[in-house]
C-alpha cells in the first residue's frame, strides 16, 4: 500500500481488502466471572480502531485475547488468514507479526534502551548483532528515541519509555500492533510525545487496534471507534458518528460522563 | 611483663608456628579447594531448582520446597555425620572430602533456590509478557528477561549465605578432614600449645576477608534497579 495516503481516503481503501484481524464470537471467562461475551470485529490493513469505553467493560481483555496473552474461552482469532487459537498454531511465530504496547511500559530495566529493542531481533529473529542493533537504531529512530540509545530505562521518563515500547514492538515488523491504554500511566504533559509517534506510526500505514482512554486522539486519528461495555461491542462506527450521533443510550451516557469530566 | 611473655609464648609461638606452618598451609588449599567445589555445586543446583520449580507441575514443587524446607532445618553437622558415618551401612562409603562437601552443597543449593526463586517470584508478571509478546518461548523470556533480573535480587542474601556456608566447611573437622580447623588442632595438642590454633584463626582471614570484601563489592553494585 501507499504510506502516504490522506487520512481522508483510509477508510474507502481499507474497506475493499480483507481484515488481517478478525476476531469471531470471542469469549473469555475468569471462573464464573465472564468479561468478553460474545466479541465479533475486524482490522482492515491500514486500518485504526480505538477501542473506548468505561474500566472493567472487557477492552483490554480483548486486546490480550488478540496475541493470547490471555487465551480466549471460545471463539476465533484470525490474524492474517490464520486462525491463531487452532491446536498446534505456533504461538511464538505468531507473535512476531503481532506487536503490543503495554500501560505500564514492561521495559526490561536490566537492559539499556537498544537492547530492550534488539533482544527479540536477536534471540527470535536471530539476527546478528550488528544487523539486530541496526534495525534496532532504525525502530528508535521513528519514535525519535535513537539519541538515548545507551540509557536504562529507569533514567528516561514514562513517555520516553513508552516511545521505547513502540520501538521494540515495531522493530519487529509486526503486521498488526496492540496497543493496551498507552498513555494512561503517562504525566499529562508527556502523553503528547507518546501520541504524535503513534499518529505516524498510522500514517505509515501501520495497522493498529487501540485501547485508549484519550478521547481527543480516537477522535482525531481513529479509522473506526468501538465502544465497549459488559463484554460486548456496543457500538462502533467513525468517529464522528460515535462521538457526534452515538445511536446507543449506553454510548451516550458514557461519553456524556467523559466530557463532564 | 611477664604474664605478656606468657601471652606471646602460649598464642604467638615463633617456633611452634614455623613449625606447623605448612600442616596450616595444606589445610588452607583444602578449605579453599572444599569452599569452591561447594560454591560451584551448590549454586548450580540451586539455579536448577528454581528454574524446574517455576516451570514444574505442582507435585515437583511440592518435592522441591519440601527438599528445601528439610535441608534448611537441619544442622549441617547432622547431615555431614549422617552422610559419613551411617550410609556405609549402606554400602555407600564417602570420603571425609565427599560427605563434607556433598552435605554443605545440598544445603547451599537449598538456601539458593529459594533466594532465586524468591527473585524470579518477584519479578513482574509484566516482563515476562514483553517478552512473549515479541515472540520468545517461556525458556527465552525466563533466560533473557525474568532471570538476569531475578539474580541481582537474589545477589545479597545469597552472597550472606555463600559466606556462612563455605565457612561450615571448619565442621569437616569432625569427620577428620584435613582442613585448616583439623590441621590446627591437632598441631596444637601436638606441640601442646595453642599456636597453631591462631595460625588456623589468620588462615581463615585470609581466605575470608576478601570473599567478604567482594561479596560487599557486588552488593553495591545494585545501582541499575530502581
Amino acid at each position: 500500500m501507499t504510506p502516504d495516503l490522506t487520512s481522508s481516503l483510509r477508510p474507502a481503501t481499507a474497506s475493499i481488502k480483507p481484515p488481517i484481524l478478525e476476531l469471531v464470537n470471542l469469549h473469555k471467562s475468569y471462573g464464573a466471572n465472564t468479561v468478553l461475551k460474545g466479541i465479533d470485529l475486524r482490522v482492515r490493513p491500514g486500518e485504526l480502531v480505538c477501542v473506548i469505553g468505561p474500566s472493567g467493560s472487557g477492552k483490554s481483555s480483548m486486546l490480550r485475547c488478540c496475541n493470547r496473552l490471555e487465551e480466549p474461552s471460545s471463539g476465533q482469532i484470525v490474524v492474517d488468514g490464520v486462525d491463531i487459537t487452532r491446536a498446534g498454531v505456533d504461538i511464538n511465530r505468531v507473535r512476531q507479526g503481532i506487536g503490543m504496547v503495554f500501560q505500564s511500559f514492561n521495559l526490561y530495566p536490566h537492559l539499556n534502551v537498544l537492547n530492550n529493542v534488539s533482544l527479540a531481533l536477536r534471540k527470535v529473529q536471530k539476527f546478528s548483532r550488528t544487523e539486530a542493533e541496526q534495525r534496532a537504531m532504525a525502530a528508535l529512530a521513528r519514535v525519535e528515541m535513537q539519541d538515548k540509545a545507551k540509557a536504562f530505562p529507569a533514567q528516561l521518563s514514562g513517555g520516553q519509555q513508552q516511545r521505547v515500547g513502540i520501538a521494540r514492538a515495531i522493530a519487529l515488523e509486526p503486521k498488526v500492533m496492540l496497543f493496551d491504554e498507552p498513555t494512561s500511566a503517562l504525566d499529562p504533559e508527556l502523553v503528547g510525545g507518546v501520541l504524535k509517534a503513534m499518529r505516524e506510526l498510522r500514517d505509515s500505514g501501520m495497522t493498529m487496534l487501540v485501547v485508549t482512554h484519550e478521547m481527543a486522539f480516537a477522535r482525531a486519528a481513529a479509522d473506526r471507534v468501538v465502544f465497549m461495555d459488559g463484554g460486548v461491542i456496543v457500538e462502533s462506527g467513525p468517529p464522528e458518528q460515535v462521538f457526534g450521533a452515538p445511536e446507543h443510550a449506553r454510548t451516550k451516557a458514557f461519553l456524556s460522563h467523559i466530557r463532564a469530566h | 611483663m611477664e604474664a605478656i611473655d606468657r601471652l606471646v609464648f602460649t598464642f604467638f609461638n615463633a617456633d611452634v608456628a614455623a613449625k606447623y606452618l605448612p600442616d596450616i598451609l595444606r589445610g588452607m588449599g583444602v578449605t579453599a579447594l572444599l569452599g569452591l567445589a561447594i560454591v560451584a555445586a551448590g549454586l548450580a543446583l540451586g539455579l536448577g531448582l528454581a528454574l524446574l520449580r517455576s516451570m514444574a507441575p505442582r507435585w515437583l514443587r511440592i518435592l522441591i520446597e519440601i527438599y528445601a524446607d528439610i535441608m534448611r532445618a537441619l544442622p549441617p553437622l547432622v547431615i555431614i555425620i549422617v552422610l559419613f558415618f551411617a550410609f556405609p551401612s549402606i554400602g555407600i562409603s564417602l570420603s571425609s572430602f565427599a560427605a563434607t562437601w556433598l552435605a554443605l552443597s545440598l544445603i547451599l543449593a537449598a538456601y539458593a533456590e529459594e533466594s532465586i526463586w524468591a527473585g524470579i517470584n518477584a519479578i513482574a508478571s509484566g516482563q515476562r509478557e514483553a517478552a512473549r509478546s515479541t515472540g520468545m518461548s517461556t525458556w527465552q523470556a525466563l533466560c533473557n528477561v525474568v532471570l538476569p533480573q531475578a539474580l541481582r535480587m537474589a545477589m545479597p542474601p545469597l552472597t550472606n549465605r555463600v559466606i556462612s556456608i563455605t565457612k561450615s566447611t571448619a565442621l569437616g573437622s569432625v569427620v577428620a578432614l584435613n582442613e585448616i580447623l583439623n590441621n590446627a588442632q591437632s598441631a596444637s595438642s601436638h606441640a601442646g600449645n595453642p599456636t597453631p590454633l591462631t595460625l588456623g584463626a589468620l588462615a581463615y582471614l585470609v581466605i575470608f576477608i576478601p570473599v567478604v570484601f567482594i561479596a560487599r563489592v557486588m552488593e553495591s553494585r545494585q545501582s541499575w534497579m530502581k
